[in-house]
């Protein structure tokens, strides 16, 4: 059903939003040298940047690997559930603002990964894009669990630059989690501290979402460069 | 109120402001006493947020769902000061002097110094989050996690994007300072 094409996934430009983002600070962190500033601005443009921060242990590449198939289903879930606007319009907000910032993260770990990018598998998310309760039971799902995740990576991440772009997305992550959760009538922060959870966990609530059409690549791409 | 009244109130015991600016720009790698002076400045935005939520509460300020919201975030940000007071031993800092002025007692002002303090907590923890040993940041992560959320949850309530940007930024020490001291909640001594 659904085969999300990069092109698809980027539909508006969702790099250029989030780099903006970063410069939109009035001044805040145009001043700074913060490594966390540094990296994400060299993060964001990468490709443009030659000091762009490039996962380059096996570990960080793994980790990213693994968090871009997670964003490559959640873009394109939100993306799908937009497109076909069958949701309440309070759950479609939700969405497109949601959609636009995974698609951005999609993004920001592909050009982290550079060739080591994962290539999007193909999914099938059934009536989930368009019954408002299966939506939104699997909204707070992946958000509650996404932000558990990208805790439980941080400290195992061996870059200290890709640990500053990965919490610039994780607190994301809470965000979207308490504002669905809000949406629902969930309280949307319930602890004083939130624990973390494995990739295994994650990948137990993939697989019983069966959303996966087929399996992604799991290892390294071997392919030529395209010389063309 | 002046910055030196700033430094005064705010910065942690036997460390000055250089030691936050070094902490903040990164040239040191991660260590324990790294940590320490980190945890010590996350600990002087959590007694702030800690205070002024207690604060409101007692003035019965708030009510419906900015109420509901103030009783639970109460709770947890004295948890965070709690862990971090316990984490740093005979390091903590003191709990600075606070006014908070309408903040606590208008229940507008309250929702607009909310979201300032929830936002300024998640941008605190994420520029610092590169410089912390791998069991700081484990648990400063746990925290930045709930302050993510409290500030998602209070700009839903003041009509605001709860996620407003793709990546939350972090801002280094002293960006945090300067807009701490741009709310004179902190007095000087």
């Amino acid at each position: 059903m659904t085969e999300p094409t990069l092109a698809q996934i980027d539909v508006d430009g969702a790099l250029e939003e989030a780099a903006a983002a970063v410069f939109s600070r009035s001044g805040f962190l145009r001043k700074s040298a913060t490594t966390a500033a540094a990296a994400l601005t060299g993060y964001l443009w990468v490709g443009a940047d030659a000091e762009a921060a490039t996962a380059n242990t096996a570990n960080d590449i793994a980790i990213l690997r693994f968090d871009q198939v997670l964003e490559y289903l959640q873009a394109g879930l939100y993306t799908e559930a937009e497109r076909l606007g069958a949701l309440k319009p309070e759950t479609l907000d939700w969405a497109r603002v949601v959609g636009a910032h995974e698609r951005a993260h999609l993004r920001a770990i592909k050009n982290l990964l550079g060739p080591n990018a994962v290539k999007s598998p193909g999914f099938n998310y059934g009536n989930v894009t368009s019954d408002e309760r299966a939506f939104l039971k699997t909204a707070v799902g992946f958000e509650d669990l996404t932000a558990a995740l990208l805790k439980w990576q941080a400290p195992r991440l061996d870059s200290r630059e890709i640990v500053a772009a990965a919490v610039s997305l994780h607190s994301v992550e809470t965000r979207h989690a308490a504002w669905i959760r809000h949406l629902v009538g969930l309280q949307p922060a319930t602890v004083a501290f939130d624990k973390p959870a494995s990739q295994r966990k994650m990948q137990q609530l993939i697989d019983s979402t069966h959303f996966l059409a087929s399996r992604p690549q799991t290892s390294a791409r071997k392919k030529p460069r395209y010389t063309g | 109120m002046q910055s030196g009244a700033l430094a005064g109130a705010g910065l942690a015991t036997g460390a000055g402001v250089g030691a936050l600016v070094r902490a903040g720009t990164a040239t040191a790698a991660p260590s324990q006493a790294q940590d320490r002076q980190i945890f010590n400045f996350a600990l002087l935005l959590e007694y702030v947020q800690a205070a002024f939520y207690s604060e409101a509460l007692r003035n019965n300020a708030l009510s419906g769902d900015v109420l509901r919201f103030a009783e639970v975030v109460a709770g947890h940000e004295q948890a965070h000061v709690d862990y971090l007071r316990k984490a740093l031993g005979a390091h903590a800092r003191a709990k600075p002097k606070l006014d908070f002025r309408r903040a606590t007692r208008d229940q507008h002002a309250f929702l607009d110094a909310a979201v300032l303090l929830e936002n300024l907590g998640v941008a605190a923890y994420n520029g610092q989050a590169a410089n912390l040993t791998k069991p700081a940041l484990a648990a400063a992560a746990e925290i930045v996690s709930v302050e993510g959320r409290h500030a998602a949850w209070i700009s839903d309530l003041a009509g605001k994007p709860p996620a407003p940007r793709a990546a939350d930024v972090g801002a280094s020490s002293v960006e945090v300072i300067r807009a701490l001291e741009s709310t004179h909640f902190m007095k000087a001594k």
